[in-house]
Order: structure tokens, then C-alpha cells, then sequence
């Protein structure tokens, strides 16, 4: 009875360890963002963003990033390029549009 | 009555003026005359040089429209840029299990053979290759399909395809997971890859990136371990195996083990609200039949999350229930969850060159196979980026498990992955 209460303590006390250590990494990343500007206690209106089409290498960091680390232009050439995000597409479920300006991104500067 | 009528003008010419006046406009005349003439000649080349350019235009309209129509007529086939292109990833491993000996083991060589016939159809298949304790090479492959873009909005996928369970096992090469092991419930109790067929595609939602992700697929479905026992309970200890007979990885022949297939499908959200800040929520089943009889049925329900804030901190999860009837113990019901977070310690911007390159990665499994083992894993480690596609990861795994199948209480890995 006593081995499984040492269990169920050191069981505990690793998921409050490790609940700790999601917190402060959470933490850390919310450290990262900017805090709201103070203007003399006066609310000024948020400008309206600016819409644009997102561009391909916008999109390339959208998408492509959330995965895996970045992949040179020049690692590439166009030819493979277009093969590799064919596949990157179909396994990303990616939108054609999104899809077809990534590639042209990455084909501007792609290897010889 | 008097008409006064205005004084008679009187002039004097002499002839002399009179004769002088005379040539000039006898000169005039001639002259005018002449000009008459080149008047007449002008227009005779002015319509003539209409004439010209009138056939001249009736000759380019002619070759316009002979042009477009050749253009019209050429067969828009296939653009025939064919490339081969091969991606993939590396592994070499040191892991160091409780209760056992540690050692260097050639853990993964994973190339991704990329064919695009045109720019709709690819073929892909990814193996897997390494050694066995014996030294003997093993070489499988762990998906081999057909991609066919078909439209903007759906693609055509046949073959042994990896399967849309949750994200991890479309997810999960060497070089991405960032810890080395995989989550107990998708090396445990889901299937990684399924012979068949699928439909999918994204479809945006505005212009900001957002998008709904959508598969639908049937495959052949689980198959039995052992054809001489059918779908009947026999106890096993194959912890990669979820249960007795159970063959999640089987079945990917003709002709089926079972009557029918399994259908199965996932649906995702995808909102970015700017580059590397996005959350993705998902939801994904399957269910068919299992065995050789086909009266019973396995079925599996996952849920999955992920979400960015910032380019350095990611959290990730999933959870799967399963559940398959058979004919000894009635309904088996293995289960478990996951969730993983990194964070990149160049987030912090200190600036220092080796903490500059390091992530930090924790993650917790908890696993119940349905058969009385239950096992809860913490996993903490770092990868070290050599570069963006050279890393060394290191973890340390505690496990509480306990039941029939239990597992080691703790393993130590090292690894070197390289992505290509």
C-alpha cells in the first residue's frame, strides 16, 4: 500500500513539475508579444489594418513553418521546386492559390 | 427731283503696267496649271497607296486569324516536365533503456521518392531503412501513393497512403517531431498507413490564409494477426499491437480479409492571424470492419490542436479513442492523449551563440491499451540546430506504467537528424 502511495505521490508530483514548465513556457512565448501602447489614459482608435494579398513568401511562412524549419530558395532548383510542393500541397491540404505563389517565391531565387 | 449720284472714279494704266500685269498672270496661270497636274498625280499615288494598305491589312487579319485559329486547334496536353526529386530524412541514434544496455543504432534512413509526371500527377513513396540487431539491413516501405490534382479543390490520392488520424503520422518525419519517440497513441493504438483511396483538399476562407482541410478516404481497414485464430481473443504481449490479433498495420492486400472496407475522414480549421501566430484544430475518424469474419468492428475517434505564438513556441496535441469488438472479451477500448510544447530559446534574444541554436521540448502520454496496461510517460528534452535541417536531440523518458504489457520505466536518446 505503501509502495503504491509513494507511486501515486511521485506520479503527482511529475505532473505538477511538468504542468510548471508548460506555464513558463507559455509564459515565455507571451513575453515575446508587445504590450499595448499607453496614450495618456485616452483610448486612441486602433488604425484600420491595411488588407493586402498575402504575399508568397507571406504564405510560405504561414504554412510551411508551422511544420518544419525554413528551406532555402537555392537548396531547390525550380524544377524540383515544383515537385516538392506538388507533394507539400497534397500532405498540407494546401489551398491551390496559396500553393501556386509559394512555389513562385520559392522558384525566383531557386538553385541552378 | 435731283438723283446725286457719286463721283465717276477714273484710273490711269499704262501699257506698259498693263502688259507687265498681263505676264504675271499669264506666269500664274501656267503655274497653277502645273499644280493641277501634281494634284491629280498625288491622288493617283494616294489611292493607290490605300489600295496597298487595305490589302496589306486584309493579309495581316488574314494571318491573325489563321494564327489564332492554329492556337486554338493545338491539343492543350500535358506540360511532359518531368522530375525526379528525392527528400527525406536521416537518423543516428543512442538510446539507453532501464534494465538494459545501451547502445548506437543506425536508427532510420527514410528517403521520399518524388516523381511528378506533370504538374497534376506525383507519385511519392517514402521507405524506411535500417539495421537490425543482427546487422541485416531492413528496408519497408512506409507509404507508396498516387496523387492526382484533379482541381482547385480536390485531390485524388491511391495507394497506401498515410492515413489523416489525428496530424502526427503525416507529420512525423526524423527531422519534425523534435522528440525522437513517437506518442504512444499513434505508435500504439492508430494505424500509421492504409491501402486505398482518398479525396482531399483546402479550401481558403478569405484572404487572410485561413482554410478548412477536408479527407475522405476508404481503405481496407485493420486486419487480424493470425489467420488461423480469426478475430478471437488470444493474449499477446506485442506492445506494438494494441491488443491480441489486432493488426493495425496489416491488411494491405487483395483481396481483403474482411468483406468491406473502412471509411474514414478528417476535417481541420486553420486561422493564421499573421505569419507563425495560427491555431489549427481538427477532427478525424475511421471505422469498419476487422478480422476474418467481419462481424465485428473497429472504430477510432481523434482530436487534434496545434498553435503557434511566435516563431519559437509551439504546443501540440492529440486525443484518440478507439474501440473494436471481439468474440472472447466483447468491446476493447484503448485510449490516450498527448501534448507536447517547445519553445526556442532564440526567442529570449540574448544573443548567446549556443543557446542562440537550442529548443527545449516537454511532452506527456498517457495510454490505456484496453487490455489492463496503462502507462503514463513524461518526456523532456532539446534539440541543438547545427542548422535548420542538422539537429541533435536529446530527451529523458519516465514512464509509470503498469499491467500485463508494461514498459521500461525510463530510456535516455540521443539523436542526430538530418532532413534533405
Amino acid at each position: 500500500m505503501k509502495l503504491i502511495q509513494r507511486k501515486q505521490r511521485t506520479v503527482g508530483w511529475r505532473a505538477t513539475t511538468l504542468l510548471g514548465a508548460a506555464v513558463i513556457g507559455l509564459s515565455l512565448a507571451l513575453a515575446q508579444a508587445q504590450p499595448p501602447a499607453k496614450s495618456g489614459g485616452s483610448k486612441k482608435p486602433e488604425p484600420k489594418k491595411v488588407r493586402h494579398d498575402l504575399t508568397g513568401e507571406e504564405l510560405y511562412q504561414i504554412n510551411c513553418n508551422r511544420c518544419h524549419s525554413e528551406r532555402y530558395p537555392t537548396e531547390f532548383t525550380a524544377a524540383q521546386w515544383q515537385t516538392i510542393m506538388l507533394e507539400m500541397r497534397v500532405r498540407a491540404n494546401l489551398p491551390a492559390e496559396q500553393s501556386r505563389k509559394i512555389l513562385e517565391y520559392l522558384q525566383q531565387d531557386s538553385g541552378n | 427731283m435731283g438723283v446725286a449720284l457719286p463721283p465717276r472714279a477714273t484710273a490711269a494704266v499704262t501699257d506698259e503696267d498693263f502688259n507687265a500685269l498681263k505676264n504675271q498672270v499669264q506666269q500664274l496661270n501656267s503655274t497653277v496649271q502645273g499644280l493641277q497636274q501634281e494634284h491629280q498625280q498625288d491622288q493617283q499615288t494616294i489611292q493607290q497607296l490605300r489600295d496597298q494598305l487595305g490589302q496589306t491589312q486584309t493579309l495581316a487579319t488574314n494571318a491573325v486569324q489563321k494564327a489564332e485559329a492554329a492556337q486554338a486547334q493545338a491539343t492543350p496536353g500535358p506540360s511532359a516536365r518531368h522530375n525526379f526529386t528525392m527528400a527525406g530524412d536521416a537518423e543516428v541514434q543512442f538510446s539507453k533503456a532501464a534494465g538494459q544496455h545501451g547502445g548506437f543504432a543506425l536508427a532510420d534512413f527514410a528517403p521520399i521518392f518524388l516523381y511528378r509526371a506533370n504538374d497534376n500527377i506525383l507519385f511519392e513513396a517514402g521507405f524506411d531503412t535500417s539495421l537490425d540487431s543482427g546487422g541485416n539491413t531492413t528496408f519497408s516501405m512506409s507509404f507508396g501513393q498516387l496523387d492526382y490534382v484533379w482541381n482547385d479543390y480536390v485531390t485524388v490520392v491511391a495507394g497506401d497512403m498515410l492515413l489523416p488520424l489525428g496530424t502526427y503520422n503525416i507529420r512525423s518525419a526524423g527531422w519534425l517531431t523534435k522528440i525522437p519517440d513517437a506518442p504512444l497513441v499513434d505508435d500504439q493504438i492508430l494505424p500509421g498507413s492504409g491501402v486505398g483511396a482518398q479525396l482531399r483538399g483546402g479550401i481558403p476562407i478569405g484572404d487572410t490564409g485561413q482554410m478548412l482541410t477536408y479527407s475522405v478516404y476508404g481503405v481496407n481497414g485493420p486486419g487480424a494477426g493470425d489467420s488461423t485464430t480469426g478475430d478471437a481473443f488470444q493474449s499477446t504481449n506485442s506492445p506494438s499491437v494494441g491488443s491480441p490479433n489486432l493488426d493495425l498495420g496489416g491488411n494491405l492486400t487483395s483481396p481483403n480479409e474482411h468483406p468491406d472496407p473502412s471509411g474514414g475522414g478528417r476535417v481541420g480549421w486553420f486561422y493564421p492571424w499573421k505569419p507563425h501566430y495560427d491555431v489549427e484544430l481538427g477532427i478525424s475518424g475511421q471505422s469498419g470492419e476487422w478480422g476474418y469474419v467481419g462481424n465485428h468492428l473497429w472504430s477510432a475517434a481523434v482530436l487534434d490542436a496545434a498553435v503557434h505564438i511566435s516563431p519559437y513556441f509551439e504546443a501540440k496535441g492529440e486525443y484518440a479513442n478507439t474501440w473494436y469488438g471481439t468474440d472472447a472479451s466483447g468491446t476493447i477500448h484503448p485510449h490516450g492523449w498527448w501534448v507536447q510544447a517547445s519553445y526556442k530559446l532564440a526567442g529570449l534574444n540574448l544573443e548567446l551563440p549556443v543557446v542562440n541554436d537550442l529548443e527545449l521540448v516537454g511532452r506527456y502520454d498517457r495510454l490505456n491499451d484496453g487490455l489492463g496496461t496503462k502507462t503514463d510517460r513524461y518526456t523532456a528534452g532539446l534539440v541543438y540546430y547545427f542548422t535548420d535541417t542538422l539537429w541533435f536531440e536529446s530527451d529523458y523518458e519516465y514512464l509509470s506504467s503498469h499491467g500485463p504489457n508494461a514498459m521500461p520505466p525510463n530510456e535516455v536518446i540521443a539523436q542526430i537528424s538530418y532532413g534533405f
